[in-house]
């Protein structure tokens, strides 16, 4: 016995440092920088790793604004993270170089599993394959405060006619009836096109990838934008989605069409959740359904391994159970939404205190998701264009074209698929 | 004491050559790495077809620089490059030489006012955008409600609303946080001023205006005219605050050759195309470069 307990000793310790040499490392890059999201992440980074001892999971958080130049140069010097979080116009520039790996058939396991949403899966179907997992859903909807629009008499308009008439009756006292941003960002591109999506505007390219901008129903969509910026604040033409949620908590806007404003709200707005309206952004005149931006982010996969393959399948499933899943979405209450039926119904994501609190906005917001789209990655029309398209905020150019330099919007149109032809050339 | 043979200073004059080259050579290593070897690889880049970081691209000659030279955009940023930097020099100087004639007097509290007039250039670029950014909203921003109950304006304006206003606002922000940069340079240029000249002038019955523009103006010229040529590159390499406060709009109207270059090659994913502008952009710099050094020689004499 006393012969054998070394030897037991040291196969204990060969087995216990041939386990560590097993563990698969992933590293993980996403960009959600805020500190309490970031504590959110690691807290479940390392129940993962604690339930998984062959799987090590680091994050580091990156920045959006340096991600598009960062992660390309980190390839290229080969320290590329194993799985990096991404926004649609994101992918295609990974994917040209040849590093993005195709997740289709785990998405379907994903799916049966959970039900993922059709149209976050959409945004990132193209080319034969699945580019990304869908991991949280943000889309756009018309905020309001209810106790402006029923001392002034006003229902919550529905379309653009009504839309037009609250807002110009909501302008006074120093109050502006809405806050629409016209800077050359994509905050702009995004309320831009939930106007175009609401005319029956939504594509941008033709299957055959010429473009589909330039159109009757584009222009009208400018039009009505360019309407709206007279009542909307003077320097809007440098907003970005702060300025838009400050207008908004400070009471200076009636309304404002953002993805959300319930944190904002809640802590500079006066927190009364009965007070906070959310409702679909306001469909143009003879067309039947409401429609608004929306898209998911999502986690590509860039180690080219099948060990980090199976190791990156093991985390995202673990991730996506009901039970770990709320959390992960309430990493920002009221922002993230589900792209799981499972999800969406999911007592971890119902249980944090400012969901319930804001339970029938958040239902809402589900609600308004069902029917988003996002410019460029309609109807399995995408092409590589989109992301430079997008990182130059042509459709902004556009709005500013006709709010700042007064040009007909239909020109400005024209003019804008001119500068989309340049770039995707 | 006889001078060493002719042999001998040559050897020793060797020595010491090798010797000065061995000193610089840590110096010259650390310029060529950071700065030959960039402006190399920018070189190499600006003749290629790269569009992203990490692509190898193809050689396509100087394509590239006839694009750009061609590029309606690219002398539409030159010429916004030129008004930023022409209004940059004239707010800042007329600023900083107000500022430093006042700080140059004696008063009670002049050394404090001399380190407490360091503080907008002290505070970080990202503070000193958010701080205006606030003070010029619609939403709580304190500027508007100022000038409406001062009787200025009627109603709330945006001071980004326009190609002109945005240029013009963002000349004074900019302005604002160099000029005690350039406070301090004249600041250290009228002290070395002899006081007794003045003393003199004074003495001759010389006035106030016939003093500064007979002896500190002119003595004040070879300090303005290096703070000419520092200033008009400091303030032409200005990003930062233009990209944090208006990125370039609105509608172009303060997209200025930094932002473009940027924008060409992070947004619109033409890192070759970019490349080719920032050698044309650099080139355009170093020939005012040294035709101001020139004309500082001319001016100064043998």
């Amino acid at each position: 016995m006393t012969r054998l307990t070394p030897t037991l000793t040291l196969a204990a310790l060969l087995m216990a440092s041939g386990a560590a040499v097993a563990q698969t490392e992933l590293m993980l890059w996403h960009m959600e920088q805020p500190p309490h999201r970031v504590e959110r992440i690691q807290v479940l980074i390392d129940e993962f790793n604690a339930a998984h001892p062959d799987i090590v999971v680091r994050q580091e958080p990156q920045n959006w604004g340096e991600i598009y130049a960062k992660a390309p140069a980190a390839l290229a010097a080969g320290n590329a993270p194993d799985m990096l979080f991404a926004i649609p116009d994101f992918v295609p520039i990974l994917k040209e170089l040849g590093a993005v790996q195709d997740v289709g058939a785990f998405v379907v396991t994903l799916d049966e599993r959970h039900d993922l949403l059709d149209s976050a899966v959409a945004s990132y179907s193209y080319d034969n394959g699945v580019w990304a997992v869908p991991l949280y859903n943000m889309a756009m909807s018309l905020w309001y405060h209810r106790d402006m629009f029923e001392t002034a008499g006003i229902a919550v308009p529905s379309t653009w006619t009504e839309w037009l008439a609250a807002t110009e009756a909501l302008t006074k006292d120093g109050v502006f009836g809405i806050g629409l941003p016209a800077s050359k960002g994509l905050y702009t591109d995004q309320v831009i096109y939930t106007f175009m999506a609401n005319n029956g505007a939504s594509e941008i390219y033709n299957a055959d990838g010429s473009f589909a901008f330039d159109t009757p129903a584009t222009a009208e969509a400018y039009a009505m934008a360019a309407a709206m910026q007279q009542f909307s604040p003077p320097d809007s033409a440098g907003w970005f989605w702060g300025d838009a949620e400050a207008c908004f908590a400070s009471r200076a806007c009636a309304s404002i069409v953002q993805f959300t404003t319930i944190t904002t709200f809640d802590t500079q707005g006066g927190g009364n959740a009965a007070a906070l309206g959310v409702a679909p952004i306001p469909r143009a005149d003879g067309q039947s359904d409401h429609a608004t931006i929306a898209y998911a982010n999502a986690v590509m996969l860039l180690a080219d391994d099948a060990e980090k393959r199976a190791a990156f399948e093991t985390f995202i499933t673990w991730l996506m159970e009901p039970a770990k899943y709320g959390r992960f979405l309430n990493m920002e209450p009221g922002l993230f939404l589900p792209v799981t039926a499972d999800g969406a119904s999911a007592e971890s994501f119902w249980a944090n205190p400012m969901a319930q609190k804001y339970r029938s906005q958040i239902e809402t917001m589900i609600a308004n998701s069902a029917n988003g789209r996002l410019f460029g990655f309609t109807g399995g029309n995408t092409f590589p264009s989109i992301a430079p398209i997008s990182g130059q905020n042509v459709l902004s150019e556009v709005l500013q074209a006709v709010v700042i330099d007064g040009a007909d919007p239909a020109a400005a149109v024209a003019a804008g698929q001119a500068r989309m032809e340049e770039i995707a050339q | 004491m006889t001078s060493a043979p002719v042999p001998v200073r040559v050897a020793r004059r060797l020595s010491e050559r090798r010797l000065a080259i061995l000193f610089v050579a840590p110096a010259l290593l650390l310029l060529a790495v950071t700065l030959v070897w960039p402006l190399i690889l920018a070189l190499d880049l600006s003749v290629r077809d790269v569009r992203f970081i990490g692509q190898s691209g193809d050689f396509v000659g100087l394509a590239n620089y006839a694009d750009t030279l061609n590029s309606t955009r690219f002398w539409e940023s030159a010429g916004r490059s030129l008004i930023w930097v022409v209004g940059n020099a004239v707010v800042q100087t007329a600023l900083a030489l107000a500022a430093a004639l006042i700080l140059h007097q004696r008063f009670p509290g002049v050394q404090i006012a001399r380190v407490w007039i360091l503080l907008t250039w002290i505070v970080p670029t990202v503070v000193v955008v958010i701080i205006w950014r606030w003070l010029l909203s619609n939403s709580g921003g304190m500027i508007n409600p100022l000038l409406v109950q001062s009787g200025v304006i009627n109603a709330p304006v945006g001071f980004f609303a326009s190609r002109e206003s945005a240029m013009t606002t963002l000349i004074l922000i900019n302005a604002w946080r160099w000029f005690p940069f350039v406070t301090l340079m004249i600041l250290a240029a009228l002290t070395r001023i002899p006081a007794d000249l003045d003393e003199a002038a004074r003495m001759d019955g010389a006035g106030r205006w016939k003093r500064f523009s007979r002896i500190t103006w002119p003595l004040l010229q070879p300090t303005l005219a290096v703070l000419l040529v520092v200033g008009t590159l400091l303030s032409f390499n200005v990003f930062d605050i233009i990209w944090l406060i208006t990125a370039g709009g609105p509608s172009a109207g303060t997209q200025t050759l930094p932002v473009l270059i940027y924008e060409t090659a992070f947004r619109g994913y033409e890192m070759s195309q970019a490349a080719a502008m920032s050698v044309l952009t650099g080139l355009f710099l170093m020939v005012f470069a040294v035709m101001a050094s020139r004309g500082m020689s001319r001016e100064a004499g043998p």
